[in-house]
Formats: structure tokens, C-alpha cells, sequence
């Protein structure tokens, strides 16, 4: 087991510095006007300069070997235009936080919830639960949120008598936004184990727990929530540290001032340098909740074995 | 063996019907039948004869759109002067208190019938902790006990382990043990052996028949297979169309078959095939369960039908006290139409066996 967590640690490594370079090489073919902050004025050999003094006209592999080595020591860099050669992890380290605190509190409101809405669904299928449940996840999905996201601020805001928009000092502000978080996420969960657990009914072992008498509370829990959450845990850690990249539209509903919609700001002004840099921070996210999920879903189901089979027929 | 004292189950005229796409199937019609305690009883019969839903309505596994119409299943096994009638039962609460401990069931497909998320010793005590009160250390010992008597070797090992690391044969002694950690009264065994390698079917099969000496269960084997039939049983009931249309000793029903459907089924083995001519097969399909079935339901692909068998259904005759049937060639008023001859050549080969073992007797 830790000798594959290491494997598949190396491995991601690999994979992320390789999608380093790449987006390296491909950065190389905007404009340089994104390396500075008053390009219009420059002279050419001004320009020229400022190009050699940031290293720019070095080989693309010294660069790029610069780049891991500065990432390694905790250096992200400044950003050239966004906020003028302020660090970038100054930058971002205020906006994550914010995203991860919206988005955790979220998460850890949405998944029992949802879980729980997913059992009662599966447990009283084609029921007045399930039809409900149903109903509801079907608004969700197919009624674009900015609709209900109106909804829940103009109306939640004048019946919990609180502001429309997020203030840091007031917590209160961050109920509408994890509301409006939240509801597509419950539904999503409670659509999924619902799925699932429908799925292991009609399995042959639950026909054999029953026929062997075990009661029927027990046969939903015992047997058949417990194997069908394993697909779910495999998304949770992914889910988890996906938080940090926060949510473009929530974010912006409310003007918190997280991370989202941040990439889509930096690449409209082609600051390279803070593009990169978040390139590289959702990749290793991305890649790293791939691979806790893989751990977390081995520990609960034992046929995911990370060592040799042993002669066991 | 067959006085009425021993009688374990007893099925009154079970008629058991199935809501499909808005029209009502008539899977059961009108079945009757005892079970003796301590016998190993097979029912044969072709694919969607009602084999398995008859075996169902023993254990409360009916699927949710099917249900009793009417009749009576006696059980006899809680209280021999006060039987319960299973076939009133509706309540997941009132056949708690039947499946497992009364009745327990092994299924056909052992690659599926196990949780794979459990250990197997996990499964095992599951059963023991229910039916048999034992708790931890005491259900871990007996599951081991239970592990190593349906013949698993190295059983404290093999508890700890989940069912993907067990082969199919293996994963169907465990299915076994579950059942056997019931301590059930009833064992049914839902074509045990049909999802088996042929190496493997003897073993399963002999397991089963030596747990039934051991604890003196009372066995039902539901199967299309004859040759397992032969193996184990005491009595067969074949089944056509949702009923039993003769049941015997196993030497009545082989060596003396009644019925053309029984004819035919025995004429299609192609063990009793004779060399150079084609096998045998039941020309035309089962009726369709949908419709009412008037007369016998065999008659139209009965090769020699009688006029009454379209139009009356025919009762049991009795051949013996163990042997019935339900055709109207044992009504005195019959004519006689003789068995194919291929159920004749049936006779011949077992007096053949007959005399080989007698020969072989005797050389030792």
C-alpha cells in the first residue's frame, strides 16, 4: 500500500512536470506585452532588455528548470500585470483561503445532506421520497443557476434580513452563497448513491442477506449504503481540495473575492507569469485528488489490492 | 417414510400470480404438495416452468409485482400441531422469523451471491449472530467450524479473506455454510451447481447430500438437470406450465413415467439417446401463462393427444401411494397409448447396470 501511494506519487510528479514544460512552451507564444506593465511605451530595445533581465531569452529548458527550482523553494513569482510585481503567492493566499472556507463549509453541509436524501430516495424507490427527490434534482440540473441563484438572494436576503453581498466581518454573508453552493452539489450526491444503491438491490448478495433473514434496516445499511458510497468516497478528496479553485459563478453573484473566475482574469490580461502559476496549482490539485481518491476508495474496498495477487485460487 | 406424521411443509392448491406490463401471469396454478421431513425432494422441469417462484413463496422472496392468489402452505417445523401458513405471510417482520432459521436458501450463480466487501468469515457470523445467538469470539470459532466442515482447508485463514480471493466452487461451499450457519430446517438449492465447472458439480453435490445426513435437513433442488437429479434425490416433481404434472420416487418417475410431458423430458436426454438417431426435442413452446390454460397443459405439443385433454384439466391419478399423476391416460377410460420407445430403453439400461453391478459384485 505505501509502497504504491510513493509509485503513484512519482508517477504524478512526472505527469505534473511534463505539464509544466508545456504549458511553459505554449506561454512562449503569447505576446510579450504580458511581461510588461507599460509595453506601449517601451522602445524595442527597451523591451529587449527587460526580456534578458527576466531571463526570457534564455533556452527554454533553463527556463523551465528555473521555474521548478524557484517553485520548490516556495517562489512563485511576480505578477507583471494583474497587480504589478506584487508576489503572486501574496496574491493568492488570501483568495484560496476565502474559496476553501465557502467551499468546505459546502462540502460539509451538502454531503450528509445528500448522502441522506440518496438513501431515502433508494430506500423508498418510485415512493412519495423518491418522486420529491427526483423533482428537486431535476430542477437543479436542467434550470441554469443563475435563475434560482437570483431567487435565493433577492428573497433570502429580505427574509433573513441580511446583506446581499459578502463582507468578510460578517458571517452571516456567507449563508446565500453556501445555500446556492450547496444545492446542486446535495443534488448531485443524493442523484449518485441513489444510483448506486439501486444498482447493489438487484445484486445477487442482497438477495442471499435476505434469504438468509437478516432484517431489512440492516440489509440497506449493513450491505447495501456501505458498497455503494465506495464509487463516492473515491470523489470526496478530489472534491475537497477542487475548493480551493472556488466557483466563478457564486463568487462573483456575491462578490466574494476568492479564487474563482481568477484564471479566466489573468489570461484576459495576459499576465504569463500568474497564468502559469495557476495552471500548475489546479493541475497538482487535480492530480492529487485523483490519487487520494484511489487511496481512500482502496481503504474501504478490499478487492483494490496495490500489491501482487498471491496464489490465492 | 411417507406417513402423514412427518409431514414438514405442505402446499394446498398455491396459486401465485405476477402483475407484468398490466396483464396478470398466472405462474403457479393450483399446485399441491407435500414435503416430508428429512427427504431430498428435486423439482425438474424447463426454463420458466415456475421451478424457482414455487421454491419463493417458501421463503418470502417473491418479486415485489407477484403475490399468493390463494392456497395454503402448510409449515410444520415450529410447531407440529400448530402449523403457520406461510402463503398469509406479508410482512418483512413475519418472515424474519422464517428465513434462515427455517428455511435458507443457496443460489444458482456463486460469483454473485456473496458481498464482496465482507469477509467471508464476516458473512458466515453475520448468519450465526442471527439465527444461532453466538457473539464474537464464540461466532469467529464457529465460523471456522463451519468453514472447515463444507471442506475448506486452512478455514482460520480462509475466514479472513473476501470473495474475490476464493474460486467458484469454493465461493459455493461458502454460500453453503452461510445457509448451514442458519441452522435451518429447509435447505432449497436453486440449480446449485448449473453456473459450476463439471469437476466441481459432484463435490457441491455430495456436500450438500452429506450435510443433509448430518443434520437431517430436508432438501429441494430445483434443477433442469436429470443427471443431478438422479445423484440426489429422494422424490422428483416435475413441473410444466405452473404445476406439478407427476411426482414420484425417483426409480417411479425414471423407470416408470407416466406422463408424455415426463416422456418427453426423459426422451430428450441425450445420455438415453440411441446411437445413430437424432436426439430427441419437444416439438413447439410452453403455453403462454398469460392466457387461461383450458385442459392439459401439455396437449398441444403432446404428440398423441386425447380429445379430453382440450378440454378438461385432468386430476392427479395415483399410480402408487407415492407416484401421481395428472393426465387423463390413467383414467380407465383411456385408451392405452404406450410410452415412447425410448422410456422402454430407459428400463433396459438400468437392468444392464443391474447386471454389470451384479457381475462386478461378484468378481470382487
Amino acid at each position: 500500500m505505501l509502497k504504491y501511494s510513493i509509485k503513484r506519487l512519482a508517477r504524478s510528479l512526472i505527469t505534473l512536470i511534463i505539464l509544466i514544460t508545456i504549458v511553459f512552451a505554449l506561454l512562449r507564444f503569447m505576446p510579450e506585452e504580458g511581461y510588461f506593465n507599460n509595453y506601449e511605451k517601451m522602445s524595442p530595445a527597451q523591451i529587449e532588455l527587460g526580456l534578458i533581465k527576466m531571463g526570457l531569452k534564455d533556452p527554454l529548458y533553463v527556463q523551465v528548470g528555473r521555474f521548478i527550482r524557484n517553485l520548490l523553494q516556495g517562489d512563485l513569482g511576480v505578477s507583471y500585470r494583474y497587480r504589478v510585481n506584487s508576489p503572486i503567492a501574496r496574491i493568492i493566499a488570501p483568495k484560496i483561503a476565502i474559496s476553501a472556507k465557502l467551499g468546505v463549509i459546502c462540502m460539509a453541509i451538502s454531503l450528509p445532506l445528500g448522502l441522506a436524501l440518496g438513501v431515502l430516495m433508494a430506500r423508498y424507490k418510485g415512493r412519495f421520497w423518491d418522486r420529491l427527490g427526483n423533482a428537486y434534482i431535476v430542477f437543479i440540473q436542467a434550470v441554469p443557476n443563475a435563475v434560482y441563484f437570483i431567487f435565493i438572494q433577492l428573497y433570502g436576503s429580505t427574509w433573513l434580513k441580511i446583506p446581499m453581498l459578502y463582507n468578510e466581518n460578517d458571517w452571516r454573508t456567507l449563508i446565500l452563497p453556501t445555500i446556492s453552493l450547496a444545492l446542486p452539489s446535495i443534488s448531485s450526491y443524493a442523484m449518485w448513491l441513489r444510483r448506486y444503491m439501486v444498482d447493489e438491490t438487484n445484486k445477487d448478495y442482497i438477495k442471499l442477506a435476505r434469504a438468509k433473514g437478516v432484517p431489512n434496516t440492516t440489509i440497506w445499511f449493513r450491505h447495501v449504503f456501505r458498497n455503494a458510497v465506495v464509487p463516492i468516497v473515491n470523489l470526496i478528496p478530489g472534491s475537497l481540495l477542487m475548493t480551493i479553485s472556488g466557483s466563478i459563478y457564486t463568487e462573483s453573484f456575491y462578490s466574494i473575492p476568492g479564487m474563482g473566475g481568477l484564471l479566466v482574469d489573468v489570461i484576459k490580461r495576459q499576465d504569463n507569469n500568474m497564468v502559469m502559476v495557476l495552471v500548475v496549482l489546479f493541475a497538482a490539485v487535480g492530480i492529487v485528488g485523483l490519487l487520494l481518491g484511489d487511496i481512500a476508495m482502496a481503504l474501504v474496498d478490499p478487492r483494490i489490492s496495490f500489491t501482487k495477487k498471491e496464489g490465492s485460487r | 417414510m411417507l406417513n402423514n406424521g412427518d409431514i414438514i411443509l405442505s402446499v394446498k392448491d398455491l396459486h401465485v400470480k405476477f402483475s407484468l406490463r398490466g396483464k396478470v401471469l398466472n405462474a403457479i396454478r393450483g399446485i399441491s404438495l407435500d414435503l416430508h421431513k428429512g427427504e431430498s425432494l428435486a423439482i425438474v422441469g424447463e426454463s420458466g416452468s415456475g421451478k424457482s417462484v414455487f421454491t419463493k413463496n417458501f421463503i418470502g422472496l417473491l418479486d415485489k409485482n407477484g403475490w399468493v392468489d390463494s392456497g395454503e402452505i402448510l409449515y410444520y417445523g415450529i410447531d407440529p400441531e400448530h402449523p403457520v401458513d406461510l402463503a398469509k405471510y406479508k410482512t418483512e417482520e413475519q418472515w424474519q422469523h422464517i428465513r434462515g432459521k427455517e428455511v435458507a436458501m443457496v443460489m444458482q450463480d456463486p460469483m454473485t451471491s456473496l458481498n464482496p466487501l465482507k469477509t467471508i468469515g464476516w458473512q458466515i457470523e453475520e448468519a450465526l449472530k442471527l439465527h444461532q445467538g453466538l457473539q464474537g469470539e464464540e461466532a469467529r470459532k464457529k465460523a471456522v467450524e463451519i468453514l472447515s466442515d463444507v471442506g475448506i482447508l486452512e478455514p482460520e485463514r480462509r475466514a479472513k479473506q473476501y470473495p474475490h480471493e476464493f474460486s467458484g466452487g469454493m465461493r459455493q461451499r461458502v454460500v453453503i455454510a452461510i445457509a448451514m450457519a442458519c441452522n435451518p430446517q429447509i435447505l432449497i438449492c436453486d440449480e446449485p451447481t448449473t453456473a459450476l465447472d463439471v469437476t466441481i458439480q459432484a463435490q457441491i453435490l455430495q456436500l450438500i447430500r452429506n450435510l443433509k445426513e448430518k443434520y437431517g435437513l430436508t432438501t429441494i433442488y430445483i434443477t433442469h438437470d436429470l443427471g443431478v437429479v438422479a445423484n440426489v434425490a429422494d422424490r422428483i416433481a416435475v413441473m410444466y406450465a405452473g404445476d406439478i404434472v407427476e411426482v414420484g420416487t425417483c426409480e417411479e418417475v425414471f423407470y416408470d413415467p407416466r406422463h408424455p410431458y415426463t416422456w418427453a423430458l426423459l426422451s430428450s436426454l441425450p445420455q438415453l439417446g440411441i446411437k445413430g438417431s437424432d436426439l430427441y426435442a419437444i416439438k413447439g413452446t410452453p403455453p403462454n401463462l398469460f392466457n387461461e390454460i383450458r385442459g392439459d397443459a401439455f396437449a398441444p405439443r403432446n404428440p398423441h393427444p386425447l380429445k379430453i385433454d382440450f378440454l378438461y384439466r385432468p386430476p392427479y391419478f395415483d399410480v402408487s401411494p407415492t407416484h401421481k399423476a395428472r393426465t387423463w391416460l390413467l383414467d380407465p377410460r383411456a385408451p392405452k397409448v404406450d410410452p415412447p420407445e425410448i422410456i422402454s430403453h430407459i428400463r433396459n439400461i438400468r437392468l444392464d447396470t443391474m447386471e454389470q453391478q451384479a457381475k462386478g459384485g461378484e468378481q470382487a
